[in-house]
């Protein structure tokens, strides 16, 4: 067995850094599209929206009020310390809540009690992931806006509504972003998670979205074309920053799937603000280190 | 393109004069409400009772700040703007009870238009996930009704001085930002894939 050498503190630390900036891959997009904008009040915002975390680093506060609903996805072979991190990050998130870095925002579902502390039943949500095979243990905690999640869209096509050349699905996309208008934060990230069945075709989207380098290409050459297809038109659509025009609307397509059964093709939907905070980290046996999500230094 | 610095209560002829596009900084008292605190201000009013804020002429804030304990009171830490489009059932009542900005993200739909007329309200976007930036122009905060439905949904009283910036999305003739654009946007989706 390895020792990963996991400790508090450095749990915490990941979780604090998170609150308090976007990942980088995320932040360059976001600076190359400052520079492409011809439309000057979306101009203004971009700069704002990067200005903004600039400022939240330096005075070590949350970038954004609104954390959303803590999601871990934990990818692992067969040596783990599992035991740790199921304790130490909702602890984590609780003291970074105290602290003033996460806004106690989770509730009972019904009743809307709210204890106060970011803790709760499922909270946070933890997607593990056995990889056989696998040498490191990978850590991917997103922390993604909920306005984001009022635009999300699951549905059940059929080889019918699919269309010829996924035309059904293509405009089901660009009709969801123009629907969700504004209300996702925008310029936005999208999800799209194909196949399964209704709740894989979910699980799908979040996590496509919340583990991709938002830079990077699909491996299969029909969803890294389908990506950038809709990327494209996406933001040719003109709703831009705040959903109040620009050419700046969204930042990535990422597109997770699975196979299905021959009768039906679920797809869903999943916005994410550009408020990207999130920390990857690969724990190596040996207690190496390896971060996702940050430039080389 | 304007720019108003406006100084609270406003009242009807300050906010016809808000054109789209113009720019908004406000300084006075602003009332934070989400979910809840429109569901406690609809129970009250249905049962008769006086609210615990004056709102006629003031800015509702649909926003759940984070905020600090300290020793000399509450201490803000950041406050941004929530998606709006969950308060649209409320329209009605808040034109009714002479709030004239309603400040948010993402703006309203058809019926909160129709009232903005009726009432004379306008509509500010904040930029979304700005929350350190908007902090700034926080002075105090002076109060919170309803903690018991945690922070988010308490109602803040702040006392604000340029708050901003904000962007006149809807105003009281009618016009919506937001619908121009998704007009425009569907018009689009059509001529790429039929």
């Amino acid at each position: 067995m390895g020792d990963f050498k996991i400790t508090y503190e450095e749990i915490f630390s990941l979780v604090h850094n998170m609150c308090t900036g976007i990942s980088s891959d995320v932040l360059e997009i976001m600076n190359k599209a400052l520079v492409k904008e011809s439309n000057q009040g979306a101009k203004a915002l971009l700069q704002s929206m990067i200005d903004n975390v600039g400022q939240a680093g330096k005075l070590d506060k949350p970038v954004c009020q609104s954390p959303g609903l803590p999601t871990v996805y934990i990818r692992f072979g067969d040596q783990a310390d599992l035991g740790g991190l199921s304790k130490w990050l909702p602890q984590a998130v609780v003291e970074c809540t105290k602290k003033g870095y996460i806004r106690p925002s989770i509730v009972h579902p019904l009743t809307r009690y709210n204890p106060g502390d970011s803790s709760g039943v499922g909270i946070p949500n933890f997607e593990y992931q056995y990889r056989p095979g696998q040498e490191y243990m990978e850590v991917i905690m997103s922390a993604k806006g909920c306005g984001a999640e009022l635009a999300n869209l699951s549905t059940i096509l059929t080889p019918a509504t699919l269309g010829t050349n996924y035309v059904g699905l293509k405009k089901l996309v660009l009709e969801t972003v123009t629907k969700g208008g504004g209300f996702p934060c925008p310029p936005s990230a999208i999800g799209i998670g194909i196949g399964g069945q209704m709740d894989i075709s979910a699980k799908l989207s979040r996590e496509a979205i919340s583990t991709r380098d938002w830079r990077d290409q699909h491996p299969d050459p029909l969803f890294a074309s389908l990506e950038k297809e809709l990327l494209e038109n996406i933001n040719s659509l003109g709703l831009g920053p705040a959903g109040i025009g620009g050419d700046t609307t969204c930042l990535a397509v990422k597109i997770g799937y699975a196979a299905t059964h021959t009768a039906i093709c679920p797809v869903t939907i999943n916005f994410h603000c550009w408020v990207a905070r999130r920390f990857g980290v690969r724990f190596y046996p040996d207690g190496r280190r390896e971060y996702l999500f940050q430039e080389a230094k | 393109m304007t720019e108003h610095n406006l100084t609270l209560p406003v009242n009807d002829a300050q906010v016809e004069n808000l054109s789209m596009g113009d720019t908004v900084y406000l300084t006075g008292t602003v009332y934070t409400a989400r979910d809840m605190a429109h569901l406690e201000i609809k129970r009250l009013r249905e049962k008769g009772e006086p609210l615990p804020v004056e709102l006629s002429g003031r800015a509702i804030f649909h926003a759940g700040p984070v905020v600090r304990k300290t020793d000399k009171g509450w201490e803000l830490v950041v406050i941004g703007p929530t998606t709006s489009i969950r308060m649209e059932p409320h329209a009605g009542m808040t034109g009714e009870l002479g709030v004239k900005l309603i400040i948010g993200k993402g703006g309203l739909a058809k019926d909160s238009r129709e009232m903005f007329q009726k009432h004379k309200q306008a509509y500010l976007q904040a930029a979304p996930g700005c929350a350190v930036q908007l902090a700034a122009g926080v002075k105090k905060v002076t109060t919170a009704y309803w903690p018991e439905n945690g922070m988010p949904e308490a109602m803040w009283v702040l006392e604000v001085e340029r708050f901003g910036p904000f962007i006149v999305t809807m105003d009281t003739w009618g016009n919506s930002r937001y619908d121009e654009v998704k007009d425009k946007a569907y018009q689009r989706i059509k001529q790429i894939y039929g």
